[in-house]
């Protein structure tokens, strides 16, 4: 039997073992959608794993339990972010928005760019990482947070945007 | 910049980070909660024969069932009013008073956060209060250890 059948049968050892070999993964995933926010990203993974306990009896090997535990663990994510309600996107000044012939990229250093990110939007933010980092399609980020795939487009775009600004336009 | 070398950089950050503490603690805490919680309602599940004479005894015992829940709850009620007023020495205590006093609040938010998740042991956000206060407890620890 291994790990993860038996955690599902309640081996709270072979669930550790689980959380050991996971968990960089689930809390990288985490922090980033967090704006490496570290203590609400530890909060946030302790909650994935605690929804991951309760939740693993239904497990059906659908897919790689590693996949079924970061979807599970982004969509912990994405709740805290829609929990604290706003749309931070449509409350961000025009101004810092660029005309859409204009390229929102830039260069930056690994840690500026992961500061930018971290001053972003929280739901521009969502759709940017899921996007740009985690490497998702539209569709799927559409579903997840519950938009057309146009609007995850246009967010997108407007999050860059605003990415760029922050980062002062140096390309 | 192009999109493809943005997306380059981009990637780049997708990588595993090792949390700053050890979080399977905190897991740990509340799936013992969780345990604790739910172990009543199977209690009750069993009892759920479907005996005739068993329920018409039951509305006998009804009565004097209510009357000493009523007399537990008055009794758990003045306990709890008398911990909470009360510090408990058998707990750590740092020696600096500031601090101290930090740890008696933490430790009646510990406390009152596990009878809650008895009540509601599928209730994220009390997880999730639990495993902040246990975090601010480790804290405080730190702090005391650092100050000497």
């Amino acid at each position: 039997m291994d790990d993860v059948q038996a955690a599902a049968s309640g081996d709270r050892a072979a669930f550790q073992r689980l959380y050991r070999a996971h968990v960089d993964r689930i809390y990288g995933a985490i922090l980033r959608l967090a704006g490496y926010d570290h203590a609400r990203a530890e909060d946030l993974t302790q909650e994935a794993f605690i929804r991951a306990w309760q939740k693993l009896s239904g497990f059906r090997g659908d897919s790689a339990f590693s996949t079924w535990l970061y979807r599970l663990a982004v969509n912990v994510a994405l709740m805290d972010i829609r929990s604290r309600g706003s749309d931070p996107v449509t409350m961000m000044d025009e101004e810092l928005i660029p005309d859409h012939g204009e390229t929102p990229f830039c260069a930056a250093e690994r840690d500026e760019l992961e500061r930018a990110i971290g001053k972003l939007p929280p739901r521009a933010r969502a759709v940017l990482v899921l996007h740009d980092v985690e490497g998702w399609r539209h569709e799927e980020i559409g579903a997840e947070l519950g938009m057309a795939v146009g609007s995850s487009k246009a967010q997108l775009h407007r999050a860059r945007g605003l990415l760029r600004k922050v980062l002062g336009e140096r390309s | 910049m192009n999109e493809f070398e943005w997306l380059r950089q981009t990637r780049a950050l997708r990588e595993p980070v090792t949390p700053r503490r050890d979080l399977w603690s905190g897991i740990e805490a509340a799936l013992d909660a969780a345990d604790t919680g739910t172990a009543a309602p199977t209690t009750r599940r069993a009892w759920r024969q479907p005996h005739n004479w068993l329920i018409a005894a039951s509305f006998v015992g009804l009565s004097l069932f209510a009357g000493s829940l009523a007399v537990h709850l008055r009794d758990r009620t003045l306990a709890n009013a008398t911990a909470s007023t009360t510090p408990d020495v058998s707990r750590w205590r740092p020696n600096d008073p500031r601090l101290a006093g930090a740890a008696v609040e933490l430790d009646a938010a510990n406390m009152e956060l596990r009878q809650a998740i008895e009540q509601a042991p599928d209730s994220p956000a009390l997880q999730r209060l639990l495993m902040r206060t246990q975090r601010q407890q480790s804290q405080l620890r730190q702090m005391e250890h650092q100050a000497g």
